[in-house]
């Protein structure tokens, strides 16, 4: 609050003051009231208003301004009025009386959504859990009836169904998640093998390199990161496909590469955004723009960096980062 | 025969489970009856128990903490919720393998031989007629003569021995290669399977491994 301001603010009262000052000076004036007395009258007066102005503005700015520091330390600025104290002045306690019942208004609106949105993504896990069952006995018929000309159609279920509940998983605001020693080698191995048909169909060669390496992460999320990767790979013409992990003293960085289509240049910087489907979505029909959106999102819960590398028509290259963190190493 | 006894109360999984395990070659035990699913288990002979969490009652997870009190049965924990905290509660509880529903029936069947072989701690050295098989050394050892099998034959000729004289799938050989990271492709696979083949003949039994049209090859 700066003093130009508020000088500005009480424009109107001073001019009050300056006529009513006026006014007196033309009755004092008109009785005849010696010059000295008109004199020492008007210097109480401008003292008065200027005494009282300053314990005005005093009051008023050691309010505002404790108020806007605190704003400015803030991180989530609507829990401004659960810091500040109650003001003196009296149109102070209105506007604050005001805030504080609609900050609660607005608390109660956002608790039902949270609670509705809650309710939604339970259900959506609970659904998930539910369909599962019937296509786990169907892959099982396919397998036990020597039929695989259904099992490729259910594998895309079973892949559909688990972006579905790793959507849902990734906006949770609650921690679902259990981070610990994770064989590289292991989670892509596992990957490897559940797309196994698909790959061979293909002709796409796998080579891994260097996965002997343990990462601190959760392992079925890992594993979903891991599927997206290498569903992108197929879906874009990929013929080869090699993962390698470097290990560094503070980080393990794992290189998921293929020889695929490659991503736009001017396409790169947004392939993790959300329903992003860019030039490639536009020639190949089955981007939804999900996939990464949610990869990238997992992986920032899971607090690991992702980035990706492109040339189009040579390759991409998603590169995953993961901490060591001690917290973690317990042994 | 090993005999597996599933705890699946879902009807239609539960008997499409038991046809798998049954071609596979399991003689399997299927629990129809919810109320004593402790007693059951406890009073089983199975060789392993493959249990689903979800079930009317007691879960999995309290039957499975009971059941380790008393015996050390191979489990292995069927579900269809996929998250690491139930995976990582499940092993805590003393389950021997975590299986996600649905799956890949060919990984189902490899992670039961897994914990069975583990459970029952063969010794170092298995035999093939005369010839000694060493997994340590990769070598197949018959009097004086040696023929040293690389990672991949070693892995095949390991899965046709546990299931000698019966039908080994392609998919099952290809799933088990790819499970120790050796991800070849279908002509490696034969060639591999060609390579075997000549070691063998070596070895004085060329006819060891037949082929099966369409269904897989079978060792004699």
């Amino acid at each position: 609050m700066k003093f130009k301001d508020h000088l500005k603010d009480r424009l109107t009262a001073y001019l009050i003051y300056g006529i009513s000052w006026v006014l007196v000076l033309i009755f004092m004036a008109a009785f005849r009231i010696p010059f000295q007395a008109i004199v020492i009258v008007s210097i109480i007066l401008l003292l008065t208003v200027i005494a009282a102005e300053l314990w005005g503005i005093w009051r008023k700015k050691s309010y505002y301004d404790k108020l806007l520091h605190c704003l400015d330390e803030l991180d989530k600025k609507h829990l401004l009025f659960e810091m500040a104290e109650v003001p003196e002045f009296l149109d102070g306690r209105i506007l604050y009386n005001v805030m504080q019942e609609t900050n609660r208004s607005m608390c109660e609106h956002i608790a039902e959504y949270r609670r509705e949105n809650k309710g939604f993504r339970e259900y959506i896990e609970l659904w998930v859990h539910e369909i599962k069952l019937p296509v786990a006995g169907l892959q099982l018929m396919c397998h036990n009836d020597g039929n695989t000309k259904y099992a490729e159609q259910l594998k895309q279920i079973d892949d559909y169904i688990e972006n579905v509940l790793y959507y849902a998983r990734s906006g949770n605001a609650e921690k679902d998640y259990i981070v610990g020693s994770v064989s590289l080698k292991r989670a892509f191995a596992d990957i490897a093998i559940k797309n196994r048909e698909q790959l061979q169909q293909r002709d796409i060669t796998l080579r891994t390199e260097d996965l002997d390496n343990n990462v601190m992460t959760d392992g079925k999320w890992l594993g979903f990161i891991l599927g997206q990767l290498m569903g992108n790979s197929m879906k874009y013409g990929a013929t080869e496909i090699t993962v390698t992990a470097e290990a560094l003293p503070d980080k393990t960085v794992l290189h998921f590469w293929d020889n695929g289509i490659g991503i736009p240049e001017n396409d790169l910087p947004y392939i993790f955004e959300k329903s992003f489907t860019g030039e490639n979505g536009r020639t190949h029909r089955r981007s939804t723009g999900m996939g990464l959106y949610i990869v990238g999102k997992l992986c920032k819960k899971l607090g690991h960096s992702v980035a990706a590398k492109s040339v189009q028509g040579e390759f991409t290259e998603i590169v995953i980062t993961f901490g060591k963190n001690d917290i973690y190493d317990v042994r | 025969m090993k005999s597996i006894m599933i705890i699946e109360d879902e009807k239609t999984l539960r008997e499409e489970l038991s046809v798998l395990l049954q071609n596979a070659g399991y003689e399997t035990l299927c629990v129809t009856d919810y109320e004593n699913v402790s007693k059951q288990m406890k009073a089983s002979d199975a060789d392993l128990i493959l249990l689903d969490i979800n079930l009317p009652g007691e879960s999995g997870e309290t039957l499975l903490q009971d059941f380790r009190k008393q015996s050390d049965t191979p489990v292995i924990m069927l579900t269809s919720r996929t998250t690491e905290i139930d995976e990582v509660l499940s092993m805590s509880y003393g389950a021997d393998d975590y299986i996600t529903k649905p799956n890949n029936p060919t990984i189902l069947l490899l992670r039961i031989s897994a914990v069975l072989k583990r459970s029952a701690r063969p010794s170092a050295v298995q035999k093939y007629h005369d010839i000694e098989v060493s997994t340590v050394k990769g070598s197949l050892l018959r009097k004086d003569a040696e023929q040293i099998l690389t990672k991949n034959e070693m892995i095949i000729f390991q899965l046709l021995l546990d299931r000698q004289g019966e039908i080994v799938t392609r998919d099952a050989l290809m799933t088990a290669l790819w499970d120790n990271d050796e991800f070849v492709n279908d002509n490696a696979l034969s060639v591999n399977i060609s390579r075997l083949r000549g070691k063998l003949a070596e070895l004085g039994l060329p006819d060891a491994i037949e082929t099966r049209k369409k269904q897989g090859y079978v060792l004699k």
